[in-house]
């Protein structure tokens, strides 16, 4: 049999899913103490966990100090287990590296960085199980985790992946979408003023598609906001109450 | 249910489940698929070892028994299986849901349905043969096919090369060829495995009693012959085959094992006597695919109201949005006599700058057509109305396409048209419009009617019905303005034909050809139109109008616009045209479409008009046929349309009859808002869909040019028929030698526009020989082939010589088949031409016969029914003795073929 029928006749995904939906999102924040900032999100079966420090001092060489900004830096990792074949990933390979970058610059453009010059914010991604769409999953925990730690932001940051199949656009890629092999679009947006923080994609898309998939794009990303919207206002809550004891 | 359909996809392969995802999709059959892996109350999950099989009954059983609560227990279910073990299991579980098998299931419902239970019971009988023969071990007949997985593998790594197979129509037991997919030539190859099968429904017939006795012993399995000789003979196994025999039967293929000479089919309906006009007509539809239920009445439901008591009437919303036309234009049709379905109207007038204003106005059939409604759906699948030799089966129903659709005289019609705006004496195009439009048509005019009116003829006024009820005066005032509009329109055409000509546009003969042009595909078509110019304005406006929206609806869309194009030739097949044409000493340059059209106008022949008509017909043969196809799948060079000479061309004019361009409406009118900046409602088809409809289309239009032609032949022979041809004048008739073979010539008879092939060599080896008085007879000898000439050489007797184009005297007589559609058999009886004193008279009319001869041959069936009705069963005896008598089998038929080795060029073009 070629090729797994991504969009049934009905509308419907592999998962039971229509065209724009997302996947169930679960989020929690403050999974850890001795963190500034942390937070727990799952994205169906996409699972991360993401760690903030800081600002603080900067670490090591002194001269990586930024005079003006405060120094991002991000590291991405993901758990042996996370992925259907077992494999040690060491840190500092090339997809790691890469995510890492893209990280930052997503937060860089998100975070009010020149609010402590000469600092430094440590943001740690793990993933503990990649179920597609891992970049949107690390994004969205690591805003939350951000926020947990204080730091000034401009807006949350909301991600989501989106491609392309049959002439449509599908919101929130799982694994088995992904690995079918079209093109996949990631997009981080801060969505109270639309602004892109970061938009990839390595794949070929005809121009006049790019359109309809980066609205279907778009549109997922504030619906995350809406959840993660949600889920901090839980917590603030319930930390309001913890402290009002 | 959508877990059936997944156990489709895994247990049946990506070709059943296309199959029902198709049938699904078909709005026709209501059918709608539940996706109840996706419900929350009907999900269950699959147990630990538990069976796929098991699973998937258990799901669906628990979405029935959903369904059945969620219909607050008022309808009752049945779910339908052959697995016994359900059926037992479920039976009785819940009150309401009724699980049984579908043998049940048709006895307990549907009770009165004779023939599904007819087609379920010899499913269920080859089933079991099957099983049977499964647990036999026979010598296999052939090599096993490659499985699947290997050939795609090996066609991907390049081990194995794709083709098509094509099987020659004339000698279909010995001749095939693979079409190639890929430039690589290889000289020989074997067939190692069929990627994809082209199975459909087949015509057969059940052999006569003598054959049955003759098979012997396996009096449950019948072989049966299919009317196409290209079918091998299937096996069948039915106990009805002795009620059967004199009946032209569907039968489906079942599957082909290793094992078997013949494959296994089994048998679904019943068409008609053999012999039966209307059966033989079933047996043509049938053998094309083409499937022409009368409309339901949820389609019928979709259509306006036009009925005395409620009148249909121009809506004023419409009338807002439409550009009213009805007080400004003189508007008017020109069509043949009786037509129903107008759906082309013109109007030329002057504007107030002195520029000249031509317009073309097409019925709007997509206003009452909504897109993938119930009626656009049936069009779609029918795709073009289908026009035989005495009837047609419309792609609309009568509402629209005889009356609402159709831009009649004095009424009010919703249209949309095409105008442009015209230098006034260089009738240089300097604006176009497009849009919606209310008409109201002044005249409807017939041909003869306006080219009377075009050369000054007034005599003609009585039989146009608009002018009788007016007074002199008025009269002679509109008539002025009518002749004016005619005779500026026509001045307008010639001035754009002759600039296609410039570009070398074809004028060919052939019925093929002139559809293409005009779209008249009417049965007055038989009738040889008298060339009036008016046919030729109004089909320029039509070409100028296709021309024009297929220019606006590219440059909206240019990834997903239905165009038709018309690619060129290739030069080799030419080569008998040019071969022809020498021996007659004329010189045709076939390079471009330009000196291809001027040579041809050259190659008159002042004493033999029928030469140049051959000639041209033979140059029609030798092009491909003109296809629609999808702007976004083809490069731009090669949209052009070679038999017109024009860059884009499209079907915009006709959408009463096709499809095409009902497609082509909606993606003008897309184009129109888009041009407006408003959104555009209509979802339109994307390349990939619009490329599957176009191969849809043009699949469609060859079946229906291949049913015009295969129901003219059936009339032809049963014209011929009930005529004895010793006796008979009319049997007997002039032809003209057009082609030569290696042991007879092929014969065009002008007088019933019959091509046929005459041999010169009969079965038992004797030659033709011509004695002085030019009688010929047949005696032993040799045949000799040259370039442009046929020798036939009998012992002891002067050889006989045939040229091309001579003139040659025939004898038309009908080749009665029991299996399969008469032929037409011709004889040369002297080879000088047939003298009759009103010969040039029945030239004349010579195609008007053909009209007659369908005319005649309706009556005559219809006069047979009475006399059946009243002498019953004795000539249904007759008929049977009559039947066997010439019970002659495919065998000795293709064996009649084989040696004959003859080939009408006229029916393989296509190849």
């Amino acid at each position: 049999m070629a090729g797994l029928e991504l969009l049934s006749d009905q509308g419907y995904r592999v998962d039971g899913r229509r065209a724009g939906e997302l996947r169930k999102i679960q989020a929690r924040m403050g999974v850890f103490a001795q963190a500034d900032g942390s937070a727990y999100i799952e994205q169906g079966n996409t699972k991360a966990l993401a760690v903030v420090y800081g600002p603080h001092e900067i670490r090591g060489s002194r001269s990586r100090a930024l005079p003006d900004r405060a120094l991002v830096n991000c590291q991405y990792s993901s758990a042996t287990f996370s992925t259907g074949e077992r494999k040690r990933r060491p840190h500092g390979d090339r997809k790691s590296c890469e995510m890492g970058l893209q990280l930052r610059q997503t937060f860089e453009a998100a975070i009010l960085t020149q609010l402590h010059p000469r600092s430094q914010i440590d943001i740690y991604v793990q993933v503990l199980q990649a179920d597609g769409g891992t970049y949107a999953a690390c994004v969205n925990a690591a805003t939350l985790a951000v926020m947990d730690a204080g730091i000034p932001m401009r807006d949350f940051v909301c991600a989501c992946s989106a491609g392309f199949v049959d002439s449509t656009a599908l919101a929130d890629l799982s694994h088995v979408e992904e690995a079918a092999g079209g093109p996949q679009l990631a997009l981080a947006l801060l969505p109270a003023s639309g602004q892109i923080a970061l938009l990839e994609m390595d794949a070929r898309l005809h121009e006049d598609h790019l359109e309809q998939v980066l609205e279907t794009a778009a549109r997922a990303a504030r619906d995350v906001h809406t959840v993660l919207d949600r889920v901090v206002r839980q917590h603030v809550r319930e930390a309001a109450i913890l402290l009002g004891d | 249910m959508q877990t059936a359909c997944q156990a489709v996809q895994h247990q049946r392969g990506r070709r059943q489940y296309n199959k029902l995802r198709n049938l699904l999709k078909d709005a026709r059959h209501d059918c709608i698929l539940f996706a109840n892996e996706f419900q929350q109350h009907c999900y269950l999950p699959r147990e630990g070892g538990e069976p796929m099989e098991k699973w998937q009954t258990r799901s669906i059983y628990n979405a029935a028994v959903w369904y059945y609560h969620h219909c607050q227990d008022r309808m009752p279910v049945v779910m339908v299986t052959e697995d016994e073990e359900a059926i037992q299991q479920y039976g009785s579980e819940t009150e309401g849901v009724f699980v049984i098998s579908f043998k049940n299931y048709l006895d307990n419902f549907w009770p009165d349905l004779k023939a599904a239970h007819e087609l379920c019971d010899s499913i269920l009988q080859s089933r079991r043969e099957k099983e049977s023969e499964n647990q036999e071990s026979h010598g296999k007949e052939y090599p096993e096919h490659l499985p699947a997985e290997v050939l795609e593998a090996g066609v991907k790594s390049g081990c194995y090369v794709q083709g098509i197979l094509n099987v020659n129509k004339h000698r279909a037991q010995i001749e095939a060829f693979v079409r190639l997919q890929g430039a690589s030539c290889k000289d020989s190859g074997r067939v190692v495995g069929i990627l994809q099968k082209n199975w459909r429904d087949y015509v057969v017939t059940f052999p006569s009693k003598e054959e049955v006795q003759s098979q012997g012993k396996n009096a449950q399995k019948v072989l049966v012959t299919p009317w196409d000789y290209r079918i091998p003979k299937i096996r069948i196994s039915t106990q009805q085959a002795g009620a059967l025999q004199d009946f032209r039967v569907v039968v489906r293929i079942d599957s082909w094992e290793s094992t078997s000479v013949y494959p296994n089919g089994h048998f679904v309906r019943v068409l008609g006597r053999i012999g039966d006009l209307e059966g033989e007509i079933a047996t043509i539809l049938v053998e094309n695919s083409i499937s022409v239920v009368p409309f339901s009445e949820a389609q019928m439901c979709e259509m306006p109201v036009n009925s005395p008591e409620k009148p249909w009437k121009v809506s004023p919303e419409e009338e807002k949005r439409r550009k009213d036309l009805r007080k400004t234009h003189l508007v008017f049709s020109i069509d043949p006599k009786g037509c129903e379905d107008v759906d082309d109207a013109l109007s030329v007038r002057t504007l107030h700058n002195g520029n000249l204003e031509l317009g073309v106005h097409i019925a709007d059939v997509t206003h009452f057509v909504a897109p993938n409604s119930y009626i656009d759906v049936e069009a779609r699948t029918r795709a073009t109305t289908y026009y035989l030799a005495d009837r047609r089966y419309d792609m609309l129903p009568p509402v629209l396409s005889a009356d609402l659709c159709s831009l009649l005289g004095g009424v009010d019609r919703y249209a949309v048209s095409v105008m442009w705006e015209l230098n006034k004496t260089s009738y240089e195009i300097k604006q176009v419009w497009y849009g919606r439009t209310i008409i109201r048509s002044a005249y409807k005019l017939f041909y003869e009617a306006a080219q009377e009116l075009l050369d000054g003829n007034f005599s003609i006024l009585d039989e146009i019905p608009e002018f009788k009820d007016l007074d002199e005066k008025s009269r002679q005032a509109r008539l002025e303005e009518l002749v004016w509009a005619i005779g500026k329109l026509t001045n307008i055409a010639r001035h754009i034909r002759a600039q296609r000509d410039g570009c070398g546009a074809l004028e060919l003969e052939g019925v093929e050809v002139r559809v293409e042009l005009d779209e008249r595909k009417n049965i007055h078509d038989l009738i040889p139109r008298q060339p009036l110019e008016v046919h030729e304005t109004v089909a320029e406006c039509m070409i100028l109008a296709n021309h024009w929206v297929a220019k606006k609806i590219w440059e909206s869309f240019p990834h997903q616009a239905l165009l038709r194009q018309h690619p060129p030739p290739h030069q080799e097949f030419f080569a008998e045209l040019r071969e022809c044409a020498k021996a007659k000493g004329f010189d045709i340059d076939t390079r471009s479409n330009k000196t291809l059209a001027d040579s041809l106008d050259k190659a008159d022949d002042p004493n033999d008009p029928i030469v140049n008509k051959l000639l041209r017909s033979m140059a029609t043969q030798a092009m491909s046929n003109a296809l629609y196809f999808s702007t976004g799948s083809c490069a731009e060079e090669d949209f052009h349309h070679y038999g017109l000479a024009l860059d884009k061309y499209t079907h915009f004019t006709s959408p009463i009859r096709r499809y095409s361009d009902m497609i082509v409406h909606r993606l003008l009118m897309a184009a129109i808002s888009k041009d407006r900046k408003e959104e555009i409602k209509e979802n339109l088809l994307s390349n990939k869909d619009l490329e599957e409809l176009c191969r849809h289309i043009n699949n469609r239009n060859r079946a229906a040019q291949h049913s015009q032609k295969q129901s003219t032949e059936l009339f032809q022979c049963m014209y011929f028929k009930d005529k004895d041809p010793d006796t008979e004048a009319r049997c007997i008739a002039d032809g003209v030698i057009y082609s030569i073979r290696t042991n007879g010539v092929l014969v065009f008879i002008p007088r019933f526009g019959i091509k046929g092939a005459a041999y010169l060599k009969n079965k038992d080896g004797l030659v033709i020989s011509c004695g002085l008085d030019s009688r010929s007879e047949w005696k032993p000898g040799s045949l000799q082939r040259c370039q442009n000439k046929i020798t036939s050489t009998p012992t002891g007797g002067d050889p006989v010589t045939f040229h091309l184009f001579d003139h040659v005297t025939v004898r038309i007589s009908v080749q009665a088949l029991r299996c399969h559609s008469d032929t037409i058999r011709l004889e040369i009886i002297s080879n000088k031409p047939y003298k009759m004193s009103s010969t040039e008279l029945c030239r004349q009319s010579s195609l008007l016969l053909k009209s007659e001869l369908v005319k005649e041959v309706t009556r005559s069936v219809e006069e047979a029914q009475l006399a059946q009705e009243i002498k019953g069963k004795v000539i249904e005896e007759e008929y049977q003795e009559y039947c066997q008598s010439k019970g002659g089998s495919l065998y000795t038929l293709l064996e009649k073929i084989r040696d004959l080795a003859l080939l009408d060029v006229s029916n393989n073009y296509g190849i």
